[in-house]
């Protein structure tokens, strides 16, 4: 069976964006939802298990959008901060490390 | 002319006035419920739950378990019980032919006519009611908790609940909600089952299903209308308040995304089984007593995780559907769709690889990382009074928190019981 891929939204804010127009990287959000801007930081299905697991309050969305979701606000800045400092979307490894 | 209900039969309210009330309740075993129980007492009494008199019997509880019919033969898919323990039977005198009060909140709500106390093997209820023994899922975990003993009898109010703000205007009985129809001219009335703050993937498909409904009916007048029905119950941290729930739904009529000709907003006191077809059954009785005509049912209708296919509860319809006084309306998804620059069906749109599927959790992502999603996918007046909420009614936040769950306003409470 293909691995999957499910992505997590890092719905990009002012601060964010802020932060990512200082480290050169704005290029990396994408738009979506009608104007929003949206960085996908992508987990494979371990990645995913692990998540739901150590953040119980997170969901994967099952049913329609694939995602994520419901990681709270400090998780997703540490990975957005991760995300800064890589250059890179793939950081979820190094995420979990911290658990 | 009589109000008729599901199975055909007229909707009588059990309900006692004050004064009688007062004296039949004098010396009589007091018994303390829980909120499920409570809600269940209010559905009984004003006929939501019609033809249910009371709570169930064996009988009764065995036939919905194994035909998904009451013992009468009409079709009924979740039991309605009262649970007790051995020792809490003993401890309040409960006994076969004697009535009882039962008290919330410490003040008398209704009468039960004690006829029947009996055991019922639980996992077998969980097995036919949710198709599975799994502790995981939350009807079957609430059935487990079900105390060893159930007790059956007829139900009367003694004590009508007082609705508190800002829930008031939403209580419509299944009786003045006929009037309400009556009123607007309604022929055809469609149903939005609801536990959501909406955003306009739900307003689309209202707007479907009042499109779909409407059907060759003339267009003189309005005749056709969506009741959106909320379900108020037992809330789970990280839910949306029941504040924002209602007050947000009916502010899609305010704001003239609909209007007073073919919208109205009420709410329905149960505890949500999550039991996919068999709650879709459920709600088409439900509604079937609220008067209204036609009921929406999208994918996985009321299930959980992945307990039920898509279709499963469609399908569980339609083979009781003559039976049942209420047309179901199949509702397909909608979603932003970039290239067309809207919200639209994905019965429709064939831009396939460009669409953007939403739903309640991500647009509750959006708003949790500070942003403030787009006019096409959360309208901004249901936006800002999600935010309204959070203060006036959440404690800063517009989903459940122990601190919300401890001292939140009820939704209704029952008063000291006055002649």
């Amino acid at each position: 069976m293909a691995e999957g891929k499910y992505p997590i939204n890092l719905w990009v804010n002012e601060d964010r964006y802020a932060k990512l127009q200082a480290a050169g990287l704005a290029h990396m959000c994408k738009e979506a939802m009608a104007g929003l801007k949206v960085i996908y930081v992508y987990a494979n299905d371990a990645q995913r298990d692990k998540i739901l697991q150590v953040i119980p309050q997170a969901k994967f969305d099952s049913a329609t959008t694939k995602s994520i979701e419901l990681i709270p606000r400090k998780q997703k800045d540490k990975i957005f901060d991760l995300v800064i400092q890589k250059k890179s979307i793939d950081v979820l490894d190094d995420f979990l490390k911290m658990f | 002319m009589a109000a008729i209900g599901h199975g055909g039969k007229p909707i009588v309210e059990r309900i006692m006035e004050p004064a009688e009330a007062v004296k039949k309740i004098q010396g009589l075993p007091q018994v303390p419920i829980r909120s499920q129980i409570a809600n269940e007492v209010i559905g009984i009494s004003y006929g939501f739950f019609s033809p249910l008199e009371g709570f169930m019997n064996q009988a009764d509880v065995d036939s919905v378990c194994k035909k998904m019919r009451l013992a009468n033969g009409n079709v009924w898919s979740i039991p309605i019980v009262f649970d007790k323990s051995d020792d809490e039977i003993h401890e309040f005198g409960i006994k076969a032919g004697s009535p009882v009060v039962l008290t919330f909140h410490g003040n008398p709500m209704a009468i039960f006519e004690v006829e029947e106390i009996f055991s019922y093997d639980k996992e077998a209820m969980a097995q036919a009611i949710y198709g599975t023994t799994d502790v995981k899922h939350p009807g079957v975990a609430r059935t487990y908790k079900y105390k060893d003993k159930f007790i059956g009898g007829k139900i009367t109010l003694a004590n009508r609940p007082k609705i508190n703000e800002p829930f008031g205007p939403y209580f419509i009985t299944p009786i003045e909600m006929r009037k309400k129809f009556e009123e607007r001219g309604w022929k055809r009335i469609v149903a939005h089952q609801t536990r959501n703050v909406p955003h306009t993937g739900h307003e689309w498909l209202m707007k479907g299903a009042w499109s779909q409904t409407y059907a060759e009916l003339p267009i003189d007048k309005p005749y056709v209308g969506v009741l959106v029905n909320a379900i108020i119950g037992e809330k789970r941290k990280g839910d949306y308040i029941d504040e924002a729930i209602i007050l947000t739904q009916d502010e899609l009529r305010k704001s003239g995304y609909f209007g007073d000709h073919n919208h109205l907003t009420s709410l329905t006191f149960w505890d949500m089984r999550y039991a996919g077809p068999k709650e879709a059954i459920f709600h088409s009785i439900l509604r079937t007593n609220l008067g209204l005509t036609h009921h929406m049912f999208g994918r996985d209708h009321a299930g959980v995780g992945t307990y039920y296919g898509a279709y499963d509860a469609h399908n569980l319809l339609a083979t009781v559907q003559d039976e049942l006084a209420i047309t179901p309306v199949y509702s397909m998804n909608w979603l932003y769709c970039p290239h067309c620059g809207e919200v639209t069906s994905e019965g429709l749109c064939n831009h396939k690889s460009e669409w953007q599927k939403f739903s309640g959790t991500l647009i509750r992502s959006i708003v949790d990382d500070g942003v403030k999603p787009p006019r096409l996918i959360f309208r901004p007046e249901v936006f800002d009074l999600v935010m309204e909420c959070a203060e006036k009614y959440g404690f800063g936040s517009p989903f459940v928190t122990d601190e919300y769950l401890e001292k939140r306003t009820p939704v209704f409470s029952i008063e000291p019981l006055k002649a």
